[in-house]
């Protein structure tokens, strides 16, 4: 009995949190896949031949390849930077308890990025950055360093010292037992914290729109561009912001349980 | 191999004082076994000669080298964790041979080795295995192998039985000894477990708040304590104190308190005399005290009359707790004739040549 209640509390909970962002996310599949009128009419039409002719305009109007590329070259090396940096930045604040730094990193995370905004447009400006993949790189490792931080200080904690300890009386310099000893015991988490910082760059907007330029525009941007003054192209954007949601979906879809592990599993000791 | 030298080794954590000018001398090839009760300082100072933890003030040496400022991995030592510590992403194989890899050895030489120690403890079999597929005394053997393996000038054991069950604690016990006496090593060893320190060490060094209280053969520490802490750490179950005082009557000397006097014997005389009239700290071993026996004994003045209260039979031996008066003793007799009921009134003898005298104020042992 109490079973069945439980159950039926855990499905109401879990329609009732899935829904709505599943009914956004079909909204803006259908919209991809209708013409520019049917998406206008009212009352809404369900039943309608799909058509693919949004996609090919997306690719032939607007250099949606550029686009993808520009995202794709950002996203990666925001990951990359962050990992290489974020990775040894965590062990030091786990292993020597540098909460302040720690809170520090999270501050950084916490302040609204539109206050970043005008400071960061004047300096890159004056250093004539805007619209290259260094200002759009680094900027983003606002957002995913701090999360590569204080995803893997919680796996660095959880990690017995002594095994360290064993490593530096084998033989290890301190880098080469993080490197040899502490890195591979941690991929699960590594794994976790690269896949959120890929997705949270590569779905970052705000800076991009400012720092950006022609050559350097991320697809999240060239979307905005297709509202313009005279009209809004609903299909488009339908289709093109499913193809940007697409790639990130597919990928986070395979890797889903190494991220629940991830997300989890520092903060259990075993 | 090598002699391990501490020289007013002192370890300071903020105003807290871990290790207190600590003076020790272990000899190539022995057995030294540090051992008190937790925070006596005897993991810290082990982790400084390992170089785990830096040291505050004072030297130490391994061989003929001042060692200080050496990294872990160039002091020759090979240490042994409480929780094994074994890599768990890497097999069995590979857990031994790790260390000689980072140092470089040919990988003929680490299969060797490997073979070699894996030859030793009878851990052939789990060669190809994880960690977590072991159980807790095969991961005990794999954590030794992994230190013999390097053949150091040092063996360091931070309480590696502890995470044991019983009887097998008592089986790798055995075995560490022999693998000492076939290795001929320098080992020092970290325990709280004084019936590990005793069956097991050459010579054992007893720490009690960072500081060292005694070191010397298992027996002599045994039999000479040089102070209540170590009178009462030693020995299982633990000695009797009772707070008495020293009492002149005409040219003899008794130890007295409530519900308890017994004369204590001529040859004590001349080292109790300055403590007349004090109060001092009687101390006996349990199984310095048996059941007085009217047909033999003649009153010499070391019998007294108690109540059992609690009887364990041990099969070949019994724990008898007593209470004599306000004091309670523990005796560990031969089981007796007549099995002992609870609240009886029994009489029992003292070894009066065993017993031992401490200090009230300094602590320290008198006879």
């Amino acid at each position: 009995m109490v079973k069945t209640f439980k159950s039926i509390f855990f499905y109401t909970g879990a329609f009732a949190l899935c829904v709505p962002p599943l009914f956004v996310f079909i909204w803006m599949i259908l919209t991809g896949l209708k013409t520019g009128i049917q998406n206008i009419s009212y009352p809404p039409e369900f039943l309608f031949t799909p058509t693919l002719e949004n996609f090919r305009a997306v690719f032939q109007q607007y250099n949606f390849f550029r686009y993808l590329l520009n995202s794709l070259i950002i996203a990666t090396l925001a990951t990359a930077i962050s990992l290489v940096l974020g990775l040894p930045a965590a062990y030091s604040i786990a292993k020597y308890r540098q909460n302040k730094i720690g809170i520090i990193i999270l501050i950084a995370r916490m302040t609204p990025f539109v206050s970043y905004l005008l400071p960061w447009y004047i300096i890159f400006r004056y250093l004539k950055l805007i619209d290259t993949y260094s200002a759009l790189t680094i900027t983003h490792l606002i957002i995913t360093m701090p999360m590569v931080i204080w995803l893997m200080v919680s796996f660095f904690e959880s990690m017995p010292s002594e095994l360290e300890d064993a490593a530096m009386i084998d033989g290890c310099s301190r880098w080469q037992s993080f490197l040899l000893i502490v890195l591979p015991l941690v991929r699960n988490g590594i794994a976790t914290a690269a896949i959120m910082s890929f997705i949270f760059s590569w779905n970052q907007f705000l800076f991009s729109l400012i720092l950006s330029g022609p050559k350097t525009k991320t697809v999240p941007v060239a979307v905005y561009n297709f509202i313009s003054y005279g009209k809004i192209d609903w299909a488009g954007i339908g289709a093109a912001a499913t193809l940007i949601v697409l790639p990130v979906s597919i990928f986070a879809f395979f890797v889903r349980k190494s991220i629940v592990q991830g997300l989890t599993m520092g903060a259990l000791k075993d | 191999m090598a002699n391990v030298i501490l020289k007013n080794l002192i370890k300071r954590y903020g105003s807290v004082t871990a290790v207190d000018n600590l003076n020790i001398e272990i000899r190539d090839r022995e057995f030294a076994v540090l051992v008190g009760p937790s925070g006596c300082g005897k993991t810290t100072a082990l982790r400084m000669i390992a170089g785990l933890e830096t040291v505050t003030s004072g030297d130490i040496y391994i061989g003929d080298t001042l060692v200080n400022d050496m990294a872990p991995k160039d002091r020759d030592i090979a240490m042994v964790f409480q929780n094994y510590a074994l890599y768990p992403h890497m097999n069995v194989r590979d857990n031994l041979g790790f260390g000689l890899k980072m140092r470089k050895f040919s990988k003929t030489e680490i299969d060797r080795r490997v073979q070699e120690a894996a030859d030793i403890l009878g851990i052939h079999d789990l060669l190809e295995r994880k960690p977590k597929e072991l159980s807790g005394g095969q991961r005990q053997r794999v954590a030794v192998g992994r230190a013999i393996v390097r053949k150091p000038k040092v063996f360091l054991f931070d309480e590696p039985l502890s995470n044991l069950d019983a009887k097998l604690r008592v089986a790798m016990r055995a075995e560490i000894s022999k693998l000492h006496r076939r290795l001929g090593a320098t080992i020092v060893y970290v325990t709280h477990d004084q019936v590990e320190a005793m069956t097991m060490a050459d010579r054992i060094f007893i720490m009690h708040n960072g500081t060292l209280q005694q070191s010397g053969m298992p027996l002599d520490v045994y039999n000479k304590p040089a102070n209540r802490f170590v009178a009462g750490f030693i020995g299982s179950p633990a000695m009797n104190f009772i707070e008495t005082r020293l009492v002149r009557e005409k040219d003899t000397w008794f130890i007295a308190s409530e519900g308890f006097k017994v004369r204590l014997p001529e040859a004590f005389y001349p080292r109790v005399e300055p403590y007349a009239d004090r109060p001092v700290i009687f101390g006996v071993r349990p199984e310095d005290m048996e059941e007085h026996d009217p047909a033999t004994g003649s009153d010499s003045g070391n019998t007294l009359t108690v109540q059992a209260e609690v009887v364990e039979t041990l099969g070949f031996e019994v724990f008898v707790y007593l209470t004599c008066g306000p004091h309670a003793l523990v005796a560990r007799m031969e089981v007796p004739k007549h099995p002992l009921t609870v609240g009886q009134t029994l009489e029992v003898d003292l070894k009066m040549a065993q017993i031992h005298l401490f200090d009230r104020e300094t602590s320290q042992t008198i006879v």
